[in-house]
This record gives structure tokens, sequence and C-alpha cells, in this order.
């Protein structure tokens, strides 16, 4: 999939570009043609500009001709009139045409020869005029009659009529390069309109494309968020379970171990009170020998040593099953915490805490202790897991004082976001920075062993701590006091407890 | 302890899969003065079996006053059930129960007590203290009056 992504992604510009190239070359095509449609038009109507001068030419000179044979048949001074007007006509004709053919070499020399015969063909006919109106009126009707004029006229017109055709011909072939641009315009519009379509269609094809993609894409993420979340509502519960089957196992555990203890401890009493009948009957047999003079001297002293010893065993049983008896109800005690539904409710910590201090005020007061406890915030939490974990960390920190120092406990507290964190401070003998961890443990304790306990109190705290979702921090340095940090959130629910 | 009605002497029916709490529970409640027949059941089928009668009615025993030790953790089902079973039984439910086991789980006590339970008493682990519940116990049998047999 990510192969054929990668190969799609640098499609939809390529398209775009080459939909602009289109656009920018049919343009240019399009404002070459027209241009190039405009310099054709230019040259047809130049070129039928040049045809009319032509025209023109033949007719001035024509007209100039019949003057000419007019006032020679009739002597009319108003023929003469017409001629003479229509000679500057023909040489401005003349001029212009050969000015505006300059471009046609081919052209500028057949005026030259017009202009040429046009001169002889003026001369001619300026010199049959000029007889004319000196009377020599045969020798005019002999120059014209002598067919010179004539044939210079056929001469003149033979030539305007090829220029006129040859002209023509330009024209036809102009005609045909701009119908044939006009088509070539034509074609690329449409062929670039067509492009274009495709390329849209293509566009829009692709756009389809990378949009069912995403779609597609979209709904996997959407498929494998909720697999996600199915997972970790699955993990979570498993969790849960496997937590809850400790918190059965410790509870079966402790419980089914406490019904052989009962056999231990029953059958030790049993075996005590046989011991009292036992020696009783031995002391009888002792005093009956001692009655006989049979008695050895050892004898007394071998049954006093039998019944010490007896009773060392017997006590170091009972001792033994009175320690695992206390360890078992500690499990069997945390279990059971673990299994309580909590119910939260708004407490006020500072009330709470007032209330454990008077709890152990006669304590404190014995030890010269002073409790002191600043303004707390108050936590929405359940009550009875609260005041345990502070009315132990209260008992351990009046436990565990330093040797000639008075001391003193500090509760604060302070709220930092969604969470609350309370400190129990206190001066007292601190504890190793290697055993900050092991003091949270079941059945572990820290420092000399001379206060009495069994290592349950900092465990059952932190476990109740994490049940109520927060977390538990020591700072402490050895013999200068400790300071045990309980962090809660703000409102306790079943969503935010810890697995743990 | 006895059925002043019938004259028949009460039996206890002991319900307790430790053979070592049985023996012992025997001798304290010997050494009460109590001399009544005990009748042991090491697991809650061979109880059951007994209490309700081979056509499972409890008929077999309703001619005959006895009295239940039940413990509530047993191999084969939990002394709850027979506890509900003896309770709802036409014939059984008259029969005073004593729930005497190691558990002292509140919820279980208050279970126990809403099903008709008579007394529930939590064996101590120490033997002292276990001894004299058991003799308490036994004194107490020597003065309750069991309900006749139908």
């Amino acid at each position: 999939m990510s192969e054929t992504r990668r190969s799609r992604v640098p499609l939809q510009p390529i398209l775009l570009g080459v939909g602009f190239f289109m656009l920018v070359v049919i343009s240019a095509a399009t404002v070459w043609l027209v241009k190039q449609s405009s310099t054709d038009a230019a040259l047809v109507a130049h070129t039928l500009g040049v045809q009319d001068k032509l025209s023109n030419l033949l007719l001035d000179l024509r007209r100039a001709e019949s003057g000419q044979r007019g006032y020679l048949f009739t002597n009319e001074p108003a023929y003469l009139d017409d001629y003479r007007a229509a000679i500057p006509d023909a040489w401005l004709m003349l001029r212009q045409l050969q000015e505006v053919t300059s471009d046609n070499p081919e052209r500028t020399a057949e005026l030259q020869r017009i202009a040429g015969l046009m001169g002889d063909k003026i001369a001619e006919m300026d010199r049959s005029i000029e007889l004319n109106a000196t009377g020599n009126r045969e020798a005019a009707r002999a120059l014209v009659l002598g067919g010179s004029g004539r044939d210079l006229m056929n001469g003149m017109r033979d030539l305007t009529e090829r220029a006129i055709r040859d002209e023509g011909r330009l024209l036809g072939l102009r005609t045909t390069t701009s119908q044939n641009n006009n088509l070539r315009l034509l074609f690329i519009t449409l062929a670039g309109a067509v492009l274009i379509v495709l390329i849209g269609a293509a566009s829009i094809f692709l756009v389809q494309r990378s949009r069912r993609e995403s779609e597609q894409a979209r709904r996997t993420v959407e498929a494998t968020n909720a697999n996600l979340q199915q997972i970790v509502e699955y993990r979570t519960a498993d969790l849960t379970e496997a937590n809850e089957e400790i918190q059965r196992f410790a509870y079966i555990v402790s419980h089914d171990l406490r019904s052989p203890l009962v056999n231990i401890m029953g059958f030790t009493g049993e075996l005590e009170s046989l011991r009292q009948d036992i020696f009783d009957e031995m002391q009888k047999l002792v005093a009956e020998m001692a009655r006989l003079n049979a008695l050895s001297p050892n004898e007394t002293e071998t049954v006093e040593k039998l019944g010490k010893d007896f009773d060392e065993a017997i006590r170091f049983i009972k001792t033994s099953i009175a320690n695992m008896d206390r360890l078992i109800n500690a499990v069997l005690k945390l279990s059971r915490e673990g299994r309580r539904q909590f119910n939260p409710e708004t407490i006020d910590m500072g009330a709470m805490l007032t209330t454990i201090s008077e709890t152990v005020a006669h304590r404190a007061t014995e030890l010269g202790a002073t409790i002191a406890v600043d303004q707390l915030p108050p936590v929405e939490s359940d009550r009875l897991a609260v005041q345990q974990v502070f009315a132990n960390l209260i008992d351990n920190a009046l436990k565990y004082g330093r040797a000639g120092e008075a001391t003193q406990i500090t509760v604060s507290g302070r709220t930092a976001g969604s969470k609350v964190l309370y400190d129990v401070r206190d001066n007292g003998r601190g504890i190793d920075p290697r055993d900050h961890q092991r003091v949270f443990e079941l059945f572990r304790r820290s420092g000399p062993q001379d206060r009495p306990g069994e290592g349950i109190g900092l465990a059952h705290v932190r476990a109740l701590v994490r049940r109520l979702g927060g977390t538990m921090t020591l700072s402490s340095e050895l013999g200068k006091g400790s300071t045990f940090t309980v962090t809660l959130p703000r409102r306790w629910s079943v969503e935010n407890r810890s697995a743990a | 302890m006895n059925s002043k009605i019938t004259e028949m002497p009460v039996e206890i029916v002991m319900v307790e899969d430790d053979e070592g709490h049985a023996r012992l529970i025997e001798k304290n409640i010997r050494r009460a003065g109590v001399n009544n027949n005990i009748l042991p059941f090491t697991n809650g089928t061979d109880a059951v079996n007994f209490l309700f009668g081979a056509d499972g009615t409890g008929a077999s025993n309703k001619t005959k006053p006895l009295l239940i030790l039940l413990d509530l953790n047993l191999p084969d089902m939990t002394g709850v059930d027979i506890l509900k079973r003896v309770k709802s039984n036409e014939h059984l439910k008259r029969i005073p129960v004593v729930v005497l086991t190691t558990t002292d789980d509140a919820v279980e006590i208050q279970r126990c007590y809403d099903l008709g339970c008579n007394v529930y008493i939590t064996k101590p682990v120490n033997y002292e203290n276990f001894a004299h519940a058991i003799r308490q116990l036994g004194l107490f049998f020597s003065v309750i009056q069991v309900p006749a047999a139908e």
C-alpha cells in the first residue's frame, strides 16, 4: 500500500503542471495566430489596395487619352482640361504604387517599365496636343494614326493587367495561408481543450481515488482505534481480574492457613496438659522411689531437665504459632482492605487530622511530642481509607522518634492541578536511603528493631493510597527525620483508581 | 441437653472437614460435661445425605431432635449452602444451627444470620481461647431447649 502511495503522490502536481503548460501553449499559440491572422488580413487589404491602384492608374491614363482624343477630334478646350487633370492623378497613383510595393522588387521593376511607357505615352499625347494647338492638325492626326500611342497604351495595359493578376495570385496565396492559420488555431484550441478536459478528468479521478483512499485509511484508523480501545479494555479487565484473583488468593490462603494453625495450637495445648499429667505421674513415681530409697541423685535432675526441655520446645512452638497467626492476620487484613468498596465523599482534611491527633494526644503528651496541622486542601475520597493512611503515618512518626529530642510532627498540604499533596514531616530517627523502598514492603522494617510492630503499616498505607489512585513518596535522612508525601487525586472515582 | 417431650436424647450433627478440629471440638464439648451423641461428617455431601435422607426430603429426620454444628469451609460445598437448605426445608428448619468456623468476615456473619443461623462462633486460633469458647458452647448446649421433633 505504501508502495503505490509513494508512486501516486507526485502525479497530481505533474498533471496540474501539464495542464498549466498546455494553457500557456494554447494562449501563446492563440496570440501568435491572432497576430498572424491580422497580419494576413493587412496583407490581403494591401494586395487589394495595390490592385485598386493599378486599375486607377490605368483608368487615369485612359481618362487622359480620352481627353486628348476628344480635344483632337473636337478642338474643344474642355477636353484639354480633362486631359490636364488626369495626368497628375496618374503620376500620383504611380508614386503611391511605387511606395506601397517598394518591398516587391519584381513589382518595382514592372512599375519602372510602366513609368517609362507612361512617360513615352504622355510625351506622345503632349506632342499631338501641341501640334494641334499650333494649328498643325494634320500632323497631330498623323501622330495619333501612327499607332505608336496605341501600342504604348496597349503595352501599359498588358503590364498593368499582368501586375493585377499577379497581385490576385498573391491574394489567393495569402488567403490560403490565413485560412490554414485559422484552421491551425482552431485545431490547437480544440486539442488544448480536449487535453485540459482529459487532465481535469484525470485530476477528478485522482482526487476521487485519494479521497477514497483517505476514507479507507480513516476507517482503518478508526477500526484500529476501536480495536486498541478494546485491547485496553480487555487488558484493564484482565488486570482487574488478576488483582481480584490475587486478593481472593491472599484471602483464601490466609484463611485456609488458619485452619491447620488451629490444630497445631490446639494439639500443642493438649500436649501441654498431657505433659502436666505425665510429669505429675513422674513426680509421684520419683517421690515413691525416694520413699523406697531407690532414687539415684541424678534421677531428679534428669526429670527436671526433661521438663525444662519439654517446656522450651512447647514455648518455641507457641511463639512461632503466635507469629504466624499475626502474619496471616496481616495478610487477611490487607486482602480484606483490597476488597472493600470505596465511598468517595468530600473530606475536610484539617478536621480529620485534628481528630487523629486528638486520638493520639495522650501518647504524644507522654512522649513530649507535638503535632502541628497546617491549612489542608480538602479531598474527595474514601473517608475510612484516607483516615487509615494518615493515622498510620502519624503513628509511625510518634513511634520512631529520636532519643533526646522532642518529636515534632507537621502535616501540610497543597493542591497541584487535579492532585492534592499532603506531607507528614517528622524530626525522628529517619530511614536509611537503602531502605526507602523496603519500608513499603510487607513484613519489612528498617533501623533497630526496638519497637513493636510487624512491618505491615506502610505496606497497608501504600496499598490504600494506590487503590485511592494516588502515590506515596518518602524523603528521609538518617538521624534527621522523614517526610512522607501522599499524592491523591482531588476527586476519586472508579475510573481513576490505579490498577495496583 | 434433651428433648423433654419425646424423651429422645438430642444428637449433635458435626459437619467439620478438619479431623483435628473435630477432635478438639469433641474433647472440649465433653469437658463441659455434654455427653450427647456426636455424629461427625467430614464433608458436605455426607452431611446432606444424612440430614435429608435417601429421598432428599428430610422427612427421615423429622422425629429426631438434632442440633447442627456447621463449618463453612468444606471441600465439596460451602456450609452456607447446607445452612440455606436446612433452613428452607419444611422438616428441618427448626433445628438449631451453630456455625463454627475460622471466618470472621462481617459480611459472611451477616449472611449466615440472614439465612437463619442461630449462633455464629469464630474459632479462635489461640488454643486457650478455642478451648474456652467450645467449653462455653458446651455449657450453652446443656441449657438450651431444642424444639421437639414433629
